[in-house]
């Protein structure tokens, strides 16, 4: 190991690869989550479909559908999880370390998990008759 | 060369992607930014996923304001591009299943499946949207 990365330079695959599995818990993880995602996001589409025309009536009665609620929840965290890995991937290939990369990153992270906190916090409200104060 | 003046050589910068201007043009190349274009945009749809659930929360007033949005030509226009980027990313994951299987690698086999997925992709946008708008679901 030594002797390649003296002959190649400092930055050689020897000195930065950790294992063979290293980096394979992100690649199962972006193909699971697409895997998952085909027929939620049918479902999603499905969903729109019936929602559609029906007034605030129809879409909380959607939701309060156990069902309903409990596959919106998921597919909302496992389409943010899959969102942040996606976006995270363009950002690197495209803005190195001083261009701010980690600050987008984490900006990403920040806006994915703003999504999954403002959608089940809507469900649990419409799904246990929660009146938002004010409102 | 030492190793030492190699080293200060050859460390500065790790080679980035490829800009989009530098590419020449073919099918693969356009359905792979077109994945992530599409997936960018899905992000949007998210978020607005997020607020209609928001809005739904805040109760029958709120929800009728999301409603007159949603509901106007701009904002029909605006759901259909989210559903079209919603499909042609659905179908482009499909793709890249398949090429993770080892299918269709070939040049000539990459090409004709990128052009599948993005046709596939268009047409559940346009049957989805017909539905809509033939169930009466939907009116301009």
């Amino acid at each position: 190991m030594t002797k390649k990365s003296s002959v190649v330079g400092a930055r050689s695959a020897a000195d930065w690869k950790k294992s063979e599995h290293h980096g394979a818990g992100t690649w199962l993880a972006e193909r699971l989550s697409s895997l998952a995602l085909v027929p939620l996001t049918l479902w999603g589409a499905w969903a729109a479909f019936s929602i559609a025309g029906g007034g605030y009536d129809g879409a909380v009665a959607f939701v309060r559908s156990p069902f309903n609620a409990g596959l919106l929840a998921i597919t909302i965290i496992l389409a943010a999880w899959h969102m942040y890995m996606g976006v995270r991937v363009v950002l690197e290939d495209y803005f190195s370390k001083e261009e701010g990369r980690g600050v987008y990153i984490l900006l990403t992270f920040l806006l994915c998990a703003a999504v999954v906190i403002a959608s089940l916090g809507g469900i649990y409200c419409v799904y246990s008759h929660t009146a938002i104060a004010g409102a | 060369m030492s190793p030492e003046s190699l080293k200060t050589s050859a460390t500065p910068r790790r080679p980035m992607s490829p800009h989009l201007q530098i590419w020449r043009w073919h099918i693969t190349m356009a359905g792979s930014i077109l994945h992530r274009a599409t997936g960018i945009a899905s992000v949007a749809g998210a978020v607005a996923v997020a607020a209609w659930l928001v809005c739904l929360a805040l109760g029958p007033d709120t929800y009728a304001v999301f409603l007159a949005y949603a509901k106007s030509p701009l904002g029909l226009l605006v759901w259909f591009g989210l559903s079209l980027a919603g499909f042609v990313h659905l179908t482009g994951g499909l793709r890249h299943m398949i090429w993770d299987l080892g299918g269709a690698l070939q040049p000539r086999t990459a090409s004709t499946l990128t052009a599948w997925s993005l046709i596939l992709g268009v047409l559940l946008t346009v049957a989805f949207w017909a539905w809509l708008f033939v169930s009466g679901k939907v009116s301009l």
